[in-house]
């Protein structure tokens, strides 16, 4: 069969755009779940104030030192959170997230009152490991809606070395 | 230039060679100062160790592109000029090299890992990736690209491609965690940058090639061909880079060389056509296509067709990979392997899919041109030869007959001959589709070199 009777590029053009239409199907429910998960208007104006990131003792569930944002491996730390900064009702949460994106220390969600007496979000040192993981720590307060985070009413960045 | 050839040329005063030369350069000076500007910024507000590495690379990475450049230029030269042409561009390379490796051992790795630990990461690398590289020249089986064209399009994903992506994923990253929330939003943007950024600065590479060498860009299948090697390149340096830094966080663990292995067996093993190399092959599929597609709007819609999948699809790895739980038993080792299976293999399924079409294709078209060119008697390709060069099988058999009767160098010659031969029927099949911008001329000296080679084999 000669390449002028039967060209096939038209099949294959016309199969690499049908794959593209599958593609922009793909990235459009890409951009739909962004929006679902990153809704937009949801600005109270409300903002947590978050005191410090300090040295955590776990034997007495305080903390020491003055406020840094970056510390040792074997380091173990804490942040404090004025949650009297926050509307009463609001229900809220705070969450260290660690460089893989996993949840390493939490308290809440509550609400902003009921909150009051745990001021210390102290990180977490996961199961079975020796010292918290090196890599950069980002701390949140943040405002849920319906059981979901929608607003970050407080940030905090945090780096632990590697060595 | 000849502009009165009998039969006429396609087209031989074309105006579309100076055009792509134009925008080839033009896509240069936009990636250099990209990377320049790049470089600055990421030292002057990002006080990091692929930051300094950036800076200090650029250098190397100028070397290298400028070496490149010459590399594939010279083989356009003639004989005498083109030995010239190689030296420098070996010593420009191999200087790039060696810079971009010491400037990665010192700044990017041995901080984290230590030399030893990133020496070893690439020499684990190396063979995978040449075996990925192999693999994919072979896919082409009817006109293999140069293993010159090959390695460059590895060496700009290892190399460039991976220097232009560090500064926006570095810029898009940090605002993105200073403004969303943490959890899934945060990661579909981080999947959107990785897709988005990175499918483009392989794709530059490959898009680069087609300007420049468009002798050697025939049709989809060397897209593929190319696409896949820039991809195999990328997947390279990011697999070291993940390697040696798991080895760091973990080592404090004590498990620091299962973490760097478990890395190695994702990227280079599990993954080595599934991940970078079926989704840039998408961008070499689409700009093949645009190679031979006669109109322009065609040409741009395939070009943004073939990255458009590559963005999707490695957007869809990157946000959706984590729905499948893996379970930290050993039923969770067959779940990655059925993760990578169900995620990417779709996607490789139907680069794959383009792929035998393209062979099919090609292999059609050049068959046809083989009988064409056997029926002028003008002795290039001889009818009864037409069945063996159709066939890859039976081309090997015609070279491995040739190495029982005259050894390796019998075996070398023969090859020599059916390249030639092939070269002059995808020359002929161009030419016939008006794709070509070099004079008729250029056929007939394929032709003298097909006789020439004759004359020796049997000799």
């Amino acid at each position: 069969m000669s390449s002028v009777s039967y060209d096939q590029l038209g099949v294959l053009y016309r199969t690499l755009l049908i794959f593209a239409t599958v593609a922009v199907v793909i990235l459009a429910v890409g951009l739909v779940e962004f929006v679902y998960f990153e809704p937009p208007g949801q600005v109270t104006g409300a903002k947590a104030t978050i005191v410090g990131v300090y040295q955590y003792e776990p034997t007495t569930g305080m903390v020491t030192g003055a406020d840094r944002s970056e510390f040792p491996r074997a380091g173990v730390f804490a942040a404090r959170v004025d949650w009297s900064s926050l509307p009463s009702g609001l229900t809220v949460d705070a969450r260290w997230y660690d460089s893989f994106g996993s949840i390493e220390g939490q308290v809440g969600p509550d609400t902003a009152s009921n909150l009051a007496g745990k001021t210390i979000v102290p990180v977490e040192v996961p199961q079975g490991y020796r010292y918290v993981l090196p890599g950069r720590y980002t701390f949140v307060v943040e405002r849920l809606s319906a059981g979901m985070p929608v607003e970050v009413l407080g940030r905090r960045f945090v780096v632990v070395d590697r060595q | 230039m000849i502009t009165s050839t009998t039969p006429p040329a396609a087209d031989p005063e074309s105006r579309l060679r100076p055009l792509r030369y134009r925008i080839a350069i033009g896509i240069a000076v936009l990636v250099v100062v990209a990377l320049i500007a790049s470089s600055i910024l990421n030292y002057a507000f990002l006080d990091t160790i692929p930051a300094r590495a950036s800076l200090y690379g650029l250098l190397a990475v100028a070397l290298i592109t400028l070496g490149t450049f010459i590399l594939v230029r010279a083989f356009d030269r003639d004989r005498a000029a083109r030995r010239k042409h190689l030296i420098r561009a070996g010593v420009l390379i191999g200087l790039g090299v060696l810079l971009w490796l010491l400037i990665i051992d010192v700044f990017l790795f041995t901080q984290s890992a230590g030399a030893g630990v990133a020496a070893l990461c690439a020499l684990a690398c190396l063979p995978t990736t040449a075996f990925g590289l192999f693999v994919v020249r072979r896919m082409d089986r009817n006109h293999k690209e140069p293993w010159r064209l090959v390695l460059v399009a590895a060496a700009w994903g290892a190399i460039v491609a991976t220097s232009l992506v560090v500064w926006g994923e570095t810029i898009w990253e940090s605002s993105a965690q200073h403004s969303l929330v943490p959890g899934p939003g945060l990661d579909t943007s981080l999947a959107f940058m990785a897709g988005i950024l990175e499918e483009v600065a392989k794709g530059l590479a490959v898009l680069l090639l087609f300007l420049v060498m468009r002798d050697e860009f025939d049709d989809v299948v060397d897209g593929i061909v190319y696409g896949a090697a820039v991809g195999l390149g990328f997947n390279f340096l990011e697999s070291i880079s993940y390697m040696t830094n798991l080895y760091s966080i973990f080592n404090a663990e004590g498990f620091g060389w299962a973490a760097a292995g478990i890395q190695w067996y994702g990227r280079q093993v599990l993954g080595l056509f599934f991940g970078h190399a079926t989704y840039t092959a998408f961008i070499g599929a689409g700009i093949g296509i645009a190679r031979q597609l006669p109109s322009m709007r065609q040409k741009v819609l395939a070009i943004v067709a073939g990255f458009l999948v590559a963005i999707a699809g490695h957007f869809s790895w990157d946000a959706w990979a984590t729905i499948f739980p893996i379970q930290n038993t050993l039923f969770g080792l067959l779940e990655i392997h059925l993760r990578t299976l169900i995620m990417n293999g779709p996607f490789t399924a139907a680069v794959i899919a383009l792929l035998l079409f393209g062979i099919r294709y090609e292999g059609m078209n050049l068959l046809d041109q083989m009988r064409k060119e056997a029926a002028t008697g003008r002795g290039a390709i001889l009818l009864d030869e037409v069945p063996v060069l159709a066939s890859p099988w039976r081309r090997l058999r015609q070279r491995l007959h040739a190495l029982n009767r005259a050894g390796p160098r019998g075996y070398l010659q023969v090859s020599r001959l059916q390249t030639a031969q092939l070269d002059l029927a995808m020359e002929r099949w161009h030419r016939e589709r008006k794709e070509i911008d070099t004079p008729l001329e250029a056929e007939q000296h394929l032709r003298q070199r097909v006789m020439q080679l004759r004359h020796w084999v049997a000799a």
